[in-house]
């Protein structure tokens, strides 16, 4: 713990105008790409380094975690207006937020999100700003073997959304999990099914696959139904009750469990490397499922669907700082492009980092408080803008909506390669939908292959074919358990 | 003898790749792009790579005041950027930013399915080299690796974290002449091998600059460089050439656009690119992201390291 002057200073360079300005710049851009179907925060930082280069380091990376910060909460814009995710994580959003603006409820449900994004974050901030060493020793403990152990139990517990038809879910699995084989093995670096074409030598690119999927096929099935009338994108209801377009406080108290819930599995595994807020964002969905009385209700516009998403994943980005200020290890995209950012100002991440730039490091909590509270301000008027964006025709809103999808695979992705693979798996996504296939437990299936197969191998090589060598690993074991027990009482559910 | 002929062949093109660029500039100043300069950056969005293509990018326009645009083109590690750059019609205005080890990995393993070779390009010059080095907990009972092997050999076998085939391949033949046998734990990134093995998970691992803060704070020690030359921070730690063993890797970061490109472009674009990687900025940046200083080849001596380097991914293929 550096000395408390330096913690002092450090607030102090953060509570700046200047500061404030570009932390505001920052939540702004990040709340509107992340609005935007297609761009999303990620592409939005990396094309934004550039402009920071002259800015101070910390004005620069103040700047880049609000764009990151306000992705966060603007990417459930589009998910909970228009059914179409940009990312897999606001997928788990959708499955409540759009039934209840569809029900003419946007704007309570926007604003659940934003509630629950902002009470994530700020919750996983403060686990970074108190206990990040200790906990990114935890982290470092958690090896291979342990890894895989908590996507098996992540598996289960998303089990639990299959739907009703098992077989059905079997597959859908199977297929992302086939999709996920694609590139190179992580084992021996052999190439599968890549066909000649390096682009996807590495495999699909994610950012293609679940944009065509869940935004492109939603808005070509929605376009085929259109019958010729000029249509909304969205209606609101104008039901002249004002609880219908806001959370009030005992409804927001309501979901405390689920908030709390989703904050620590958000957590703990941004904290973790590489596992990432998809995978949060299912599991705290499925276990707020799990635990409610009236799971029925899920699906069908529960505003506590919305609070186990949103939580979940905003609480992932707080806690991937945590190694990559500790330990220099980056927890995902987001995070690689914060160390980019370091790096261009010449920092290097990691264990010398308090030492050597504690007074830099307090600035940047400072500054992502202050992007906390920024965003919940921006975002009160936010929604409210994009509700009227969306309510124009929906001749207007779908064409300029996958003209934008296109734009930001292109640029994800590495150009019209991308753009091809998202309109390959759009037509999937149609054919899955059509045939009463969940897309979701597809892409979900998608995101974990890689990391369930790549920590099956590691953890293969380190058993070196003694399988006795697992009750070395306690942590890994009790995962296991507690995934057959999660198992076991989904099933004892679905059952009844 | 031969390794020292080639390295003396590099720095000897160097040399004359340094003298080309004195007499560059006024080229430089008559030549400009008819449109955009795009650098295209043969990896996604954050890392090494990325940081360096974006802020060359940045200094160039700054320098030159030409429009300069850094784009991702991700897959296979530069492979897909570079087929698309060597099949598509010369435009004076593409320059593929690329690792030289995925690219040689794949004209060795793959010749048919390839659509380009060395000669399809012509190459501007180079970034940096990666300084690969085989690092150990500081607690592991060996210093060395003659130490590290009669470990090995003692315990039946070690797992070695690594993020490229290369070090696998550089590790296997280490194996195969000392009779002993290693396990692989393969990563994505140089930052997960440190995890395993500050977590304990492993002893042994490669890394590319991200160990030197432990090597100072004592959680890491280097056992060997993976590089056909020692490190500048570690002169007294071998490589495994001195150890004996005939195995290296050397990763570079280079420059190169499509050999159809009109030569006066070529020449203004790589002397654009050497004043650019001479900036402070930039050289701060590849500090940082690499944990080395920048190293411009140059052209032709860019060709000729990867020349020499196909010949080595060949020995170590065992192709």
């Amino acid at each position: 713990m550096p000395e408390l002057s330096i913690i002092l200073a450090g607030l102090s360079d953060a509570f700046t105008i200047t500061n404030l300005f570009f932390v505001f710049l920052g939540v702004l851009l990040g709340q509107f790409v992340g609005a935007v179907p297609g761009i999303g925060p990620v592409m939005a930082m990396a094309i934004a380094i550039p402009f920071t280069f002259g800015l101070d380091a910390l004005v620069a990376i103040g700047f880049l975690m609000g764009v990151n910060k306000g992705g966060l909460v603007g990417g459930a814009i589009p998910a909970i207006l228009m059914n179409t995710p940009g990312t897999p994580d606001a997928a788990a959003t959708a499955l409540d937020g759009y039934p209840l603006a569809k029900q003419g409820r946007p704007l309570k449900a926007t604003k659940m999100a934003l509630y629950s994004s902002v009470t994530g974050d700020t919750f996983s901030d403060i686990v970074l700003i108190t206990v990040s060493a200790p906990m990114a020793i935890l982290a470092l403990k958690m090896g291979p073997v342990e890894v895989l152990g908590l996507i098996i139990l992540a598996f289960c517990v998303i089990s639990g959304l299959i739907g009703n038809s098992i077989t059905k879910g079997i597959i859908a699995a199977a297929l992302g999990m086939l999709a996920a084989t694609v590139g190179t093995d992580p084992q021996h670096a052999t190439p599968r099914f890549y066909f000649g074409y390096f682009e996807i030598y590495d495999g699909l690119p994610l950012a293609a696959v679940a944009i065509g999927m869940l935004a492109i096929s939603e808005i070509l099935r929605r376009m085929a139904e259109n019958t010729g009338v000029m249509r909304k994108g969205i209606e609101v209801c104008d039901t002249g009750n004002p609880a219908d377009q806001r959370i009030s406080w005992p409804e927001y108290w309501s979901c405390r469990f689920t908030l709390v819930r989703g904050t620590i599995i958000g957590t703990i595994l941004g904290a973790l490397p590489g596992i990432g807020s998809t995978a949060a964002a299912f599991m705290s969905y499925a276990g707020a499922r799990q635990a409610s009385k009236h799971p029925e209700t899920f699906g069908k516009g529960n505003i506590q669907g919305i609070a186990a998403s949103e939580s979940a994943n905003s609480a992932v980005m707080g806690a991937n700082l945590i190694p990559l200020l500790t330990l220099g290890i980056p927890g995902s995209v987001g995070a690689a492009l914060i160390i980019s950012a370091f790096m261009i100002h010449g920092i290097q991440p990691g264990p010398l980092m308090f030492e050597k730039q504690g007074q830099l490091i307090y600035g940047l909590f400072g500054a992502m408080v202050m992007a906390n509270v920024l965003n919940l301000i921006v975002g009160q008027v936010g929604m409210r803008f994009w509700i009227k964006v969306v309510s124009a025709p929906e001749s207007v809103i779908f064409p300029s909506a996958i003209l934008l999808c296109f734009v930001g695979v292109s640029l994800a992705s590495g150009g019209i390669s991308g753009i091809v693979i998202m309109l390959i798996f759009a037509v999937l996504g149609l054919v899955m939908n059509a045939l009463g296939f969940s897309v979701v437990i597809f892409i979900i299936a998608f995101f974990l292959g890689p990391r369930l197969e790549e920590s099956l191998s590691q953890t293969l090589a380190l058993l070196n074919g003694n399988p006795w060598a697992l009750l070395n690993y306690p942590i890994a074991l009790a995962l296991v358990v507690l995934a057959a027990v999660v198992l076991f009482s989904t099933q004892r559910k679905r059952g009844r | 003898m031969i390794q020292k002929r080639k390295f003396f062949k590099t720095i000897a093109g160097a040399l004359a790749g340094i003298a080309m660029f004195g007499a560059a500039p006024v080229l430089a100043e008559d030549w400009k792009p008819s449109g955009p300069l795009v650098i295209e950056i043969g990896f996604g969005a954050g890392g090494s790579t990325d940081v360096i293509g974006r802020i060359v990018a940045n200094t160039i326009k700054e320098q030159t005041g030409w429009n300069v645009i850094a784009e991702n083109k991700p897959g296979g590690g530069g492979m897909a950027m570079f087929t698309a750059i060597a099949n598509k019609p010369a435009d004076n205005l593409t320059v593929g930013l690329g690792v030289n080890m995925p690219v040689m990995i794949n004209l060795v393993n793959r010749p048919d399915e390839v659509k380009f070779n060395l000669d399809s390009f012509a190459y501007l010059g180079t970034a940096a080299g990666a300084q690969v080095a085989l690092v150990a907990r500081g607690d592991a009972p060996f210093d060395d690796l003659e130490g590290m092997i009669a470990y090995t050999k003692a315990q039946g076998g070690l797992a070695i974290a690594s993020d490229a085939k290369p070090q696998v391949l550089t590790m296997q033949q280490v194996a195969a002449q000392a009779g002993t046998e290693f396990q692989f734990l393969s990563t994505k990134s140089s930052a997960e091998i440190i995890k395993l093995l500050l977590g304990g998970q492993a002893l042994v691992g490669f890394a590319t600059g991200t160990h030197l803060e432990y090597l100072e704070s004592g959680e890491l020690k280097m056992i060997a460089s993976a590089n056909r030359t020692r490190h500048g921070y570690a002169p007294d730690t071998p490589t495994l050439i001195d150890e004996g063993y005939d195995v290296y890797v050397d990763p570079w970061f280079y420059f190169a656009m499509s050999a159809d490109t009109d030569p006066e472009a070529q020449t203004a674009i790589a002397a654009a690119l050497a004043k650019a990687l001479a900036t402070d900025d930039v050289k701060s940046a590849v500090r940082n992201a690499l944990s080395v200083e920048v190293v411009n080849l140059g052209p032709e001596p860019t060709k000729q390291m990867l020349v020499d380097g196909i010949e080595n991914v060949k020995i170590l293929f065992g192709k």
